[in-house]
């Protein structure tokens, strides 16, 4: 396994030449002829199809990409034994084996990248450069855990602990066991994927339960691990609502959950947590965490404007700010704020709001009415209560659920849209006297994902980072993107239970420690 | 056309020039009398101090605010010379911070002002001048801030319009100069202006050239109507290798109007860092045969200026570079590619050449190839950059060459990334007039690469 090359994200579609542009267009010719997708409960070797579940298009809501079943409490329920059955086998296999089921898992993806790019693109509306990077950080995560893990049992092997004479002190991670695993569709192929990959890599079952807005994403990617050869037991397949996380969640045999989603069900998590050995759980299950953001960008006077526009833009609008690390609120000095503002409006103006599938847009549809009429219901706040900047009018296509980019500015300081995740379209912008103003109104958030800071003083730059709570602080740049390996990702506060995803200590979340001390003094002498 | 025949003519023009360089005068590099250049040079943690307070110039407020830049950048830089020791310990106080700012801000302005020839072409209009009396032309090019809005796209096209007009103003009624105003192909116009699609657009987009090009297109049209009826020269830059796809059509597709055959003269740019640059001539070369319009199109050869860029964001995203990584791989490619223009011009292709390097040995080999195809002085231009080019310039002119300087107008505010990068570019050990500046012997500058 030493033979292993180094951890190297894989690269990114080079869409900037027509030929690859071309290519990804003709998967989704392909993709389109095959849909819809059909997602089975999938456990062990049984497979049960159904049609509770269905996905379709946010840009053409008549066309279904994925019809799933739905696991019911009592698959849940089986789901848990079959993994649990599977879990000694799949515990005491090698690391090293593990890990090279989850890198022939990256190698299937790698093949079929072009179709899962396409498959993001249709379930999610997801335009294809953000598509592309989804599925790239899916390949990362596979490819990082599985070194991770590797190493990590080396270094358990080799043993970091002290060891006076007389005394054998050995620390190994062993697996938790069950891992739940919730999804969120925003990301649908690289944080599913993630989660799944820690707790295999680590030596623990999977059961995946993808969010019911891309159960086509979830099942492609526990079709690639199954033919890559981790066992039938290890990894199942929950598509569903609400209620069978619901259930994963809550079961009494579940050692580990971890969820990406938002703030209330994360909540419901950990309360489920907290409840669990009420229900017969011998263990604290333990919740890994990654939920919502209020992510601020300060921009300080002497900003280079033509950077910060660009990376404010991109951080808030791509992917119509659907992801837990857009940016939401501008926090600008007084000194620039109307520069900024009108360069802001004008570059929100001209964003492309349309289909995902073209190339060229920014702001696709969001992935439902519900979300739809929750941004719009912001952006009307903001309107009655403030001033929208950008975006008031502009026409949106009818069938669909777009929405056009919105900037608010002028918004009472209470207002729930400067406190409140929106996770759409919607940027505030709001004035301050200095960076100091800026940090008392970060740090007055519960949320503290990401954040963003354009200045030039490094003086100043070192005294935001020393004041910022965020999990993830980008400097001078968008603050979107994070990559495996390189800004690995997760908030503080609110915003998570402070886990890293990509990053050197993610798996230790996915183990049971111990250490065992024997003592190797007999009749006094060493032995 | 073979290398090896070309080569002691190469040889010969080459001594040639270096014998007209300006005796005494200060090299380019030299020319920057700031003493902080020197230390830029020599200092990798000066030099970056250096760009990133020059960067930031135009976005302090105050002079105290500038010297709390400065000393903040220099507090970075672990072993200080003592005049900079010096300048940090005015930082202690307002009024020396006062001072510094005061002194700060007169040398930016001061190095900004050898690459900038003026706020707008009015203030240029003295330099445009001198240099067509010395036998110069110029291509002026209008600096300006990142445009992310229709607004300023529309602001950054009435600026060259007007330019349009005030440059004619600027050469009428100075004396001919035949050899900047005929070629072997015709009259070539007095007025030269570049322009930058990314200006001309907030839309570029690297994964749909098409957005960029349709928007570029509206503005570039009554760019080039205002340049036929003023008889000038419009030339559309190239920039990093996102927009290249976008640019490209944009020229191609645009000056194929029929509205466009009349005129104006219209050039595109070559880039010969890149690897597919050969490709690229090809295609505008196939585009010449194909659509025959008043004035040849002007290729500008170029090695490139966005390498670092390339190749930064090339690694970061896993991609193979667009660009050659061995700067003797992009040489010998900018000389294949001028063989490859002289040739094609000389079988009949509709093409002008321009030839913009300040490597001594580039220039020499164009003027020798274009010899040796049978063309003229006057048939290949050479153009250098304001402030950086001065030098070859005048070899170039002296020698009964054609050349053109290309001149940046604009405040300090709009010309700092230009001024950023030239600064950047020229203190790299790895360019040509660092080699020069630093007395390498004329046989290893004019050495085939």
């Amino acid at each position: 396994m030493s033979a292993l090359a180094p951890f190297a994200n894989e690269p990114l579609a080079e869409l900037r030449r027509a030929p690859e542009r071309e290519r990804l267009l003709a998967a989704l010719r392909e993709l389109d002829a095959e849909l819809p997708l059909r997602v089975p409960v999938w456990i062990g070797d049984g497979r049960r199809e159904g049609d509770a579940i269905v996905s379709t298009d946010p840009g053409a809501p008549g066309r279904v990409v994925a019809v799933a079943a739905a696991a019911s409490a009592a698959e849940v329920d089986a789901a848990v034994a079959d993994a649990r059955a599977a879990f000694p086998s799949w515990a005491a296999t090698p690391a090293a084996e593990r890990a090279a089921a989850l890198l022939r898992a990256a190698a299937l993806l790698r093949e079929r990248r072009a179709r899962l790019t396409a498959l993001a693109v249709r379930e999610c509306a997801k335009p294809w450069d953000q598509a592309d990077a989804d599925v790239c950080e899916a390949i990362d995560f596979l490819e990082y855990y599985a070194r991770g893990a590797v190493i990590l049992a080396e270094r358990d092997a080799a043993g970091e602990l002290l060891q006076p004479p007389g005394e054998r002190n050995v620390l190994v991670h062993r697996p938790r066991g069950v891992c739940g695993v919730i999804a969120p569709w925003n990301f649908p192929l690289a944080i599913p994927l993630g989660m799944t990959a820690a707790a295999l890599a680590t030596g623990n079952c999977a059961l995946l339960k993808p969010a019911e807005q891309a159960p086509g994403c979830g099942g492609e990617l526990v079709r690639a691990l199954r033919e890559a050869g981790v066992p039938a037991g290890a990894v199942a397949l929950l598509p569903g609502d609400g209620a069978t996380g619901a259930a994963l969640a809550a079961h009494p045999q579940v050692q580990t959950i971890a969820f990406t989603g938002s703030v209330p069900v994360g909540l419901e998590i950990l309360r489920a947590a907290a409840e669990a050995p009420a229900r017969g759980a011998r263990h604290l299950p333990r919740v890994v965490a990654e939920t919502g953001g209020k992510n601020c960008v300060i921009v300080d006077a002497d900003a280079d404007l033509d950077d910060a526009v660009p990376g404010i833009i991109g951080s808030a609008f791509a992917y119509a700010g659907q992801k837990c690390s857009a940016a939401s609120r501008v926090l600008v000095h007084e000194a620039i704020a109307d520069a900024l503002l009108e360069r802001l409006a004008g570059a929100a103006q001209v964003l492309v709001v349309g289909q995902a599938e073209t190339f060229g847009t920014t702001v696709p549809p969001v992935i439902e009415r519900d979300a739809q009429e929750r941004v719009a219901r912001y952006a009307e706040l903001a309107a009655r209560t403030g001033r929208l900047v950008a975006g008031g009018e502009t026409a949106v296509p009818a069938e669909g659920w777009f929405r056009a980019p919105v900037i608010a500015a002028d918004l009472p300081s209470d207002s729930p849209v400067l406190h409140e995740e929106i996770f759409g379209p919607l940027l505030a912008v709001e004035r301050v006297t200095g960076v100091d103003e800026a940090c008392d109104r970060v740090d007055a958030l519960a949320f503290a994902l990401t954040g963003g800071l354009y200045c030039r003083n490094p003086r100043t730059v070192e005294h935001v980072i020393a004041r910022s709570p965020v999990g993830n602080l980008y400097v001078n740049r968008a603050i979107t993107g994070a990559m495996v390996g390189r800004q690995p990702f997760g908030g503080n506060r609110l915003s998570g239970t402070g886990t890293k995803a990509g990053g050197p200590d993610y798996l230790l979340h996915f183990t049971e420690p111990q250490v065992v001390t024997e003592n190797t003094v007999r009749h006094g002498l060493v032995v | 056309m073979d290398p090896a025949t070309l080569e002691p003519r190469v040889q010969a023009i080459g001594r040639d020039l270096a014998a007209a360089l300006p005796r005494g005068g200060k090299g380019p590099l030299r020319a920057l009398d700031e003493k902080a250049m020197d230390y830029a040079a020599q200092d990798a943690e000066l030099r970056a101090a250096l760009f990133r307070f020059v960067d930031v110039v135009p976005a302090c407020r105050s002079l105290d605010d500038l010297a709390r830049h400065l000393t903040a950048f220099l507090d970075d830089v672990g072993d200080r010379p003592p005049s900079i020791e010096a300048a940090m310990r005015m930082g202690d106080s307002r009024a020396g911070r006062a001072a510094l700012g005061g002194a700060a801000a007169v040398g930016v302005r001061r190095m900004a002002h050898r690459f900038i020839v003026g706020a707008t072409p009015a203030d240029a209009s003295a330099v445009l001048r001198a240099l067509w009396q010395s036998g110069v032309g110029a291509s002026v090019d209008l600096l300006g801030e990142a445009t992310v809005t229709s607004a300023e796209a529309d602001r950054y096209a009435a600026r060259c319009a007007e330019a349009l007009d005030a440059l004619a103003g600027v050469y009428a009624g100075l004396p001919a100069r035949p050899l900047l105003e005929a070629d072997g192909a015709g009259p070539t116009p007095r007025v030269n202006l570049s322009v930058k699609t990314s200006a001309l657009t907030p839309l570029l987009r690297p994964d749909a050239p098409d957005l960029g090009r349709e928007d570029a297109a509206g503005r570039l049209r009554p760019l080039l109507r205002r340049a036929h009826a003023a008889g000038a020269h419009l030339h559309i830059d190239m920039e990093s290798f996102d927009s290249i796809e976008a640019v490209t059509d944009l020229v191609l597709t645009v000056l194929a109007e029929d509205e466009f055959a009349a005129g104006p003269s219209a050039g595109v740019v070559l880039q010969a860092y890149l690897r597919e640059s050969p490709a690229q001539l090809e295609r505008l070369l196939t585009w010449t045969r194909e659509h025959q319009r008043a004035s040849p199109l002007t290729v500008r050869l170029v090695k490139g200026a966005y390498w670092d860029h390339e190749v930064v964001e090339a690694v970061q995203h896993g991609w193979k570079p667009p660009v050659f990584e061995v700067k003797a791989d992009s040489d010998r490619n900018f000389e294949a590619l001028t063989r490859r223009l002289v040739e094609a011009r000389a079988g009949g292709a509709p093409v002008r050449i321009a030839i913009a390097s300040h490597n001594l040995r580039s220039v020499a080999h164009a003027i020798a190839a274009n010899e040796q195809a049978g063309g003229g002085p006057a048939d290949l231009e050479l153009q250098v950059l304001r402030g950086l080019g001065d030098e070859l310039q005048a070899a170039l002119a002296a020698t009964g060459r054609r050349v053109r300087t290309y001149c940046p107008v604009g405040d300090l505010v709009a010309g700092m990334a230009y001024l950023v990068r030239r600064l950047l570019e020229n203190t790299s050990n790895e360019s040509f007039l660092h080699d020069q500046a630093t007395g390498a012997p004329l046989d290893e500058l004019l050495a085939a690469p």
